[in-house]
């Protein structure tokens, strides 16, 4: 396979993802500002999100409808849906021959979905929630459609990788801005509502409900979030399938190239599955988080150098 | 006769040969199945047959993008419901003139980048060839596989008034389009279920098969699997989605210029495994812009290098480089002699009577009788550059003779012939519109294959006789009968 078109694969992928993840996000932050109207804030969103300089930041935190626009159809922020739908699309275009038709189809619908001009128009005026349910439903069908109609092959672990990847690093995205908090405002450890939030908007409540009897503390939320194998958004269960997917590389794949990268994948997997609420909390969850998030880098830096040809 | 509302209104324009009506405005032969079958349906059901192709062509990315600050927009090509037929009699001299012509023409490539018997035998003065900006002196003395310069070729006809067929131009470097030949018939399929078989049309989906046999049987290597791969531009170029088609009716790896490296003198591609050999190229980037290191240095569509393992032998590029000046518009007007010099053969198709500005008396011809001349760049397509002398205001008129007087070579003219019409269907009803054909021809070391069809392309405007896409043109599906 070219470089160039397994590079694009991957970026297709982490695109979406991201888009996926931002659409969870605001949609139960929009909720929960609905509930609780004073302490409120949007601030983690965005700074997780987009690059709003400090001046926007505080002049959009209070105004929910203006969020939303902002990170759905603003054209100046990188990280809208818009931008990335847009992007994810230029990328889906240009190995067009090697996805299917449906696939295609999906992506191109999608993309008019975001770009109808109604869409700012009710996420400003109308209710929000169904405009980015309906959103979200495209991507539910992209992964559909991707699932059942893309050939197992190269194509489709590039895809994976990339976005598992995104996911993963979302998910300690996440994890580190909602305990940083905490070490600003100690109240927080305590508040079951702002975990509660945090574990919707990754969608990990209802199986967190399940696996933890008795009520919601900070610990277990990490646990779930972190090291959880039967959580499709934890990170571990992510990290296992960047190497599940990656080790379907190596039939096609330069050996020591394979290599050098595998033994990066062991490393880090081992670093997680080895990891206990104890062993985190001894070392400090940001460095722990730190360190993941920098290994994670170094394999999408790796990637880059010896399969998508950018060295 | 038919007495369909749709059809009544129909009325042939005068003094121009109606490929549907004969003189007597009885509907031809050929055409009276497709009458008969269209004749039965309403026009709202035609209406709503137009519409499943537009919408066909947009739900399938059948279109080309212009970009508009910084967002693309995209259109479609419009396509005209209604199919061009052509008769195996007269699809049996567009084949034969059309073989005859590329022959000539490949046997004038080779000679004027090896011995250039025809200039020394006078045929063709020196000086035309030599101040074509097309005629490349990297390609001197360069051997390409099977002596085949042109592997792909697209020859413009046209029809005058008394029905017969005249080459307009030849397209020799990177003709584009067939795409909408292969797309244009399988919307047909749909709109007018049954309707193909009962005619007796014969089929064109042989063309990437064919075209994938002659690029394999041009590897360098003598190895079972060589790599063909096609050069793209990119997303961004307008005919991105004719690369993609391509691509994937082969079977072949679409390829742009930053995924090729030259080492050695080979060219390889970057894969995930590392670098893949690549033996053949079928390049939809200009010659211009194929090796910065050669042509133009500001290129990124290229690749650097690419020129050496040309030349070395190492790859074969299809089409090859410096075919520009054999269909350079001063040229065109050699290639009957061309044809009775290399062939010994009277040309079968006839060319458009052509004046050469640089020629003072006649520059001056052409100056007097301007109202009923078309005036043309010799180096500029797809419509641009032109001054068609029976629409142009006076002011317009007299800016291009100046523009002319600066450099006469590069001009040419030749009189307004009046283009065959065609019924579309238009707002509701058929009316005639100006078309004109592109066929399709490839050449292999096995000969020259046409595809039996084409690009019919048409002028949609009301008495426009430019059919270029983007000077308001559109297509028709192309038949030919068995």
């Amino acid at each position: 396979m070219l470089s160039r078109v397994a590079a694009s694969f991957y970026w297709l992928s982490r695109y979406i993802e991201r888009s996926d993840g931002i659409l969870r996000m605001l949609k139960i932050n929009y909720a929960s500002s609905q509930d609780a109207v004073r302490e409120f804030t949007w601030k983690p969103v965005i700074r997780i999100y987009s690059v709003a300089d400090a001046e926007l930041m505080s002049k959009l935190d209070n105004d929910s409808r203006a969020v939303l626009a902002y990170m759905v159809t603003d054209r100046i922020n990188p990280n809208s849906i818009l931008n990335m739908i847009t992007l994810a699309r230029e990328n889906a275009r240009s190995v067009q021959e090697h996805i299917t038709r449906d696939l295609w189809q999906c992506l191109n619908e999608y993309y008019h979905c975001v770009k109808d001009p109604d869409v700012t128009e009710r996420l400003l005026h109308d209710d929000p929630i169904s405009v980015l349910d309906n959103l979200n439903k495209q991507i539910m069908l992209y992964y559909g459609t991707a699932e059942v109609s893309m050939e197992r092959g190269q194509g489709r672990s590039f895809m994976n990788i990339g976005k598992f990847l995104e996911r993963s690093i979302q998910a300690i995205d996440l994890l580190d801005i909602k305990f940083g908090s905490v070490n600003n405002n100690p109240d927080l450890l305590t508040d079951t509502t702002y975990w509660k939030h945090l574990l919707q908007s990754i969608g990990g409540y209802e199986l967190y409900l399940k696996t933890y009897r008795d009520g919601i503390e900070a610990e277990s939320v990490m646990e779930l979030v972190m090291l959880n194998t039967d959580f499709p958004r934890s990170v571990i269960y992510s990290v296992n399938n960047i190497g599940r997917y990656y080790e379907r590389l190596k039939k096609e794949s330069n050996l020591s190239n394979y290599r050098d990268i595998a033994f990066q994948m062991g490393k880090l997997q081992s670093s997680i599955q080895y990891s206990s609420t104890q062993s985190i909390g001894q070392m400090g969850l940001h460095q722990f988080l730190t360190q993941i998030k920098k290994d994670l880098y170094g394999i999408g830096n790796l990637l880059n150098e010896h399969y998508f040809a950018n060295s | 006769m038919y007495q369909s509302a749709h059809f009544s209104e129909y009325h042939a324009i005068q003094g121009v040969w109606d490929e549907m009506y004969n003189e007597n405005h009885h509907v031809r032969e050929h055409y009276q199945r497709v009458i008969a079958y269209l004749s039965k349906e309403s026009a709202d059901n035609l209406n709503k047959k137009e519409e499943l192709a537009r919408r066909l062509f947009m739900t399938q990315g059948i279109t080309f993008t212009v970009y508009n600050s910084g967002e693309g927009i995209e259109k479609i090509f419009p396509f005209d419901i209604i199919p061009r037929i052509i008769t195996g009699e007269e699809w049996k001299l567009v084949e034969n003139g059309i073989k005859q012509r590329l022959t000539a023409l490949n046997l004038f490539l080779r000679d004027v980048y090896h011995n250039q018997f025809i200039i020394k035998d006078g045929i063709i003065p020196i000086d035309v060839i030599y101040s074509c900006p097309h005629f490349l002196r990297e390609m001197y003395q360069l051997d390409v596989p099977h002596d085949i310069y042109v592997h792909i070729a697209g020859i413009d006809l046209i029809r005058d008034e008394k029905g017969d067929f005249f080459v307009l131009e030849d397209n020799l470097r990177t003709p584009s389009g067939v795409s909408y030949m292969l797309e244009n018939r399988e919307i047909t399929k749909r709109l007018f279920p049954d309707l193909l078989p009962q005619c007796n049309v014969r089929s064109v989906t042989d063309y990437p098969n064919i075209l994938y046999k002659n690029l394999m049987a041009l590897s360098p290597r003598q190895i079972s699997n060589p790599t063909v791969v096609l050069l793209s531009p990119g997303i961004y170029n307008s005919a991105y989605f004719e690369h993609t088609t391509l691509a994937r009716l082969m079977g072949v790896e679409l390829v742009e210029g930053r995924d090729l490296v030259v080492s050695n003198h080979k060219v390889y591609m970057k894969t995930t495994t590392g670098l893949q050999q690549v033996d053949v190229i079928y390049r939809r980037v200009d010659d211009e812009f194929l090796d910065p290191l050669v042509f133009n240095p500001a290129s990124v569509l290229g690749v650097a290098g690419i020129m050496s393992a040309y030349r070395k032998g190492n790859v074969a590029i299809v089409n090859a480089i410096g075919n520009g000046v054999a269909d350079d518009k001063a040229i065109y007007s050699y290639v009957p002699e061309m044809i009775r010099y290399y062939l010994n053969e009277e040309p079968l198709l006839k060319n458009v009577p052509t004046y050469q500005l640089r020629n003072a008396d006649e520059r001056e011809y052409t100056f007097a009788n301007i109202n009923s001349m078309v005036v043309k760049k010799t180096n500029e397509s797809g419509g641009y550059g032109m001054l068609m002398g029976h629409a142009a205001s006076e002011q317009e008129t007299e800016d291009y003779k100046k523009e002319i007087l600066k450099d006469p070579r590069n001009f040419i003219a030749q009189p307004t012939i009046a283009l065959s019409a065609a019924p579309c269907y238009l707002q509701g009803s058929l009316q005639p519109r100006r078309i004109d054909l592109r066929p399709y021809a490839l050449c292999g070391p096995d000969g020259i294959e046409i595809v039996p069809g084409g690009l019919t392309r048409v002028a949609l405007k009301e008495g426009s006789l430019v059919v270029n896409s983007s000077q308001g043109g559109g297509s028709k599906d192309t038949w030919v009968l068995d």
